[in-house]
């Protein structure tokens, strides 16, 4: 075939077809919906969920929340087959610095003692093992939004995603999240880390174009 | 690009027209080693894969960029394919000038090939389509479907195109 003939060909198809935007949005808040769903169904909310909301204790939901914002950022930058990690990328590393020095400063005031008592806490693995679990739809539905892009580097681009996920998903269960230790924070992290891992994986095989 | 991202189909042609000669000079200059031929494949598999991308360059962003990368990628690609290992820098590209005017020198090969793969009717629309200059609603009258449905089909068979090509690349 010759090219002038593709073109005739591909110029006939100018259908407009949503792009990663677009089905982020349409993929996502469905996902959301669900993994909340799930959480209150599954896992219940919990005790004096309402009282802790209007405490200063919802930072612990706002600071994922807050995160997301430029993992989402970063998740359609990298969709792009130009582009880097750039401003949302600088700004989610300068928060994860920010929030490590935070924690070293907290650590040394209150000592590793009390820091290892507050990991071994009763529902360490309850949170290691539902964070994953609640991130898998938006995980999916972040892979599948990214389908429509060109990411230059497909891994990094579902590393993106499986952040993001991860993210929302920790958001999510600090709806049932008994522990309200800044000291805890660690675990969260930990859960986290399978998400991102998976999403680089599955991004890596699922992404190329 | 922005009006053929809105659905118009006569802009489109006109940017896939324009950006032709200049993929084929970045495919010439840096893929030599192709050959004519490989070059050209690149060239539609480049156009190929812009079209079906086509939502992921934002509209606020230069075009030049974003055509590069995809380029880059597809000239990569088209060396793996021959099982060799290349690293083509970037910012080299943006020197490279557009390949001189002409008749369409060859037809590529690979993207008959593939096309030779479709399913009977798939290829039939794409030739009527491309080849013959037929709109969609002759070649719905054709074969007695509505023109949404030739719509429809038009865009799978480039999808199942792309599909076949990266197969070809593994």
């Amino acid at each position: 075939m010759k090219t002038a003939a593709l073109i005739a060909a591909l110029a006939a198809d100018a259908t407009p077809r949503a792009g990663v935007g677009g089905r982020m949005l349409r993929a996502l808040v469905p996902a959301l919906a669900l993994s909340a769903l799930a959480l209150v169904l599954l896992w219940g909310p919990r005790a004096g969920l309402a009282g802790v909301l209007a405490s200063p204790l919802v930072v612990k939901t706002l600071l994922p929340l807050g995160l997301a914002l430029p993992a989402l950022a970063l998740v359609r930058r990298l969709a792009r087959p130009e582009a880097q990690g750039g401003l949302p990328g600088a700004v989610l590393a300068g928060l994860a610095a920010l929030l490590a020095l935070a924690y070293a400063l907290a650590l040394a005031r209150q000592g590793w003692a009390e820091a290892a008592a507050q990991w071994w806490g009763l529902s360490t693995l309850t949170c290691l093992l539902s964070v994953p679990l609640l991130a898998l739809a938006p995980l999916a539905g972040g892979l599948w939004a990214l389908r429509a892009g060109a990411p230059a580097h497909p891994a990094r681009a579902g590393a993106a995603a499986g952040l993001l996920a991860a993210l929302a998903s920790a958001a999510i269960y600090t709806l049932h999240c008994p522990e309200d230790s800044p000291l805890y924070l660690p675990v969260y992290a930990l859960a986290m880390l399978p998400v991102v891992a998976a999403g680089a994986l599955l991004g890596g095989r699922l992404l190329r174009w | 690009m922005r009006a053929a991202n809105r659905g118009d189909g006569r802009a489109y042609a006109r940017l896939l027209t324009e950006v032709t000669p200049v993929v084929r000079g970045i495919a010439r200059a840096r893929g030599a080693a192709l050959g004519a031929d490989g070059c050209e494949d690149v060239v539609q598999d480049v156009l190929l894969t812009l079209h079906l991308k086509r939502q992921s360059w934002r509209e606020d962003a230069p075009l030049r960029p974003w055509l590069y990368a995809i380029t880059r990628n597809k000239v990569i690609d088209a060396f793996r394919a021959r099982g060799q290992r290349v690293t083509l820098p970037v910012e080299d590209l943006a020197e490279v000038l557009a390949a001189p005017e002409g008749p369409d020198p060859l037809e590529a090969r690979d993207m008959e090939r593939v096309i030779g793969r479709l399913d009977p009717r798939s290829a039939e629309i794409l030739r009527a389509i491309g080849i013959a200059g037929d709109s969609t609603a002759e070649v719905g009258a054709r074969l007695g479907l509505s023109e949404g449905a030739v719509r429809v089909a038009l865009h799978r068979a480039f999808k199942a195109l792309k599909r076949l090509r990266e197969r070809m690349i593994e």
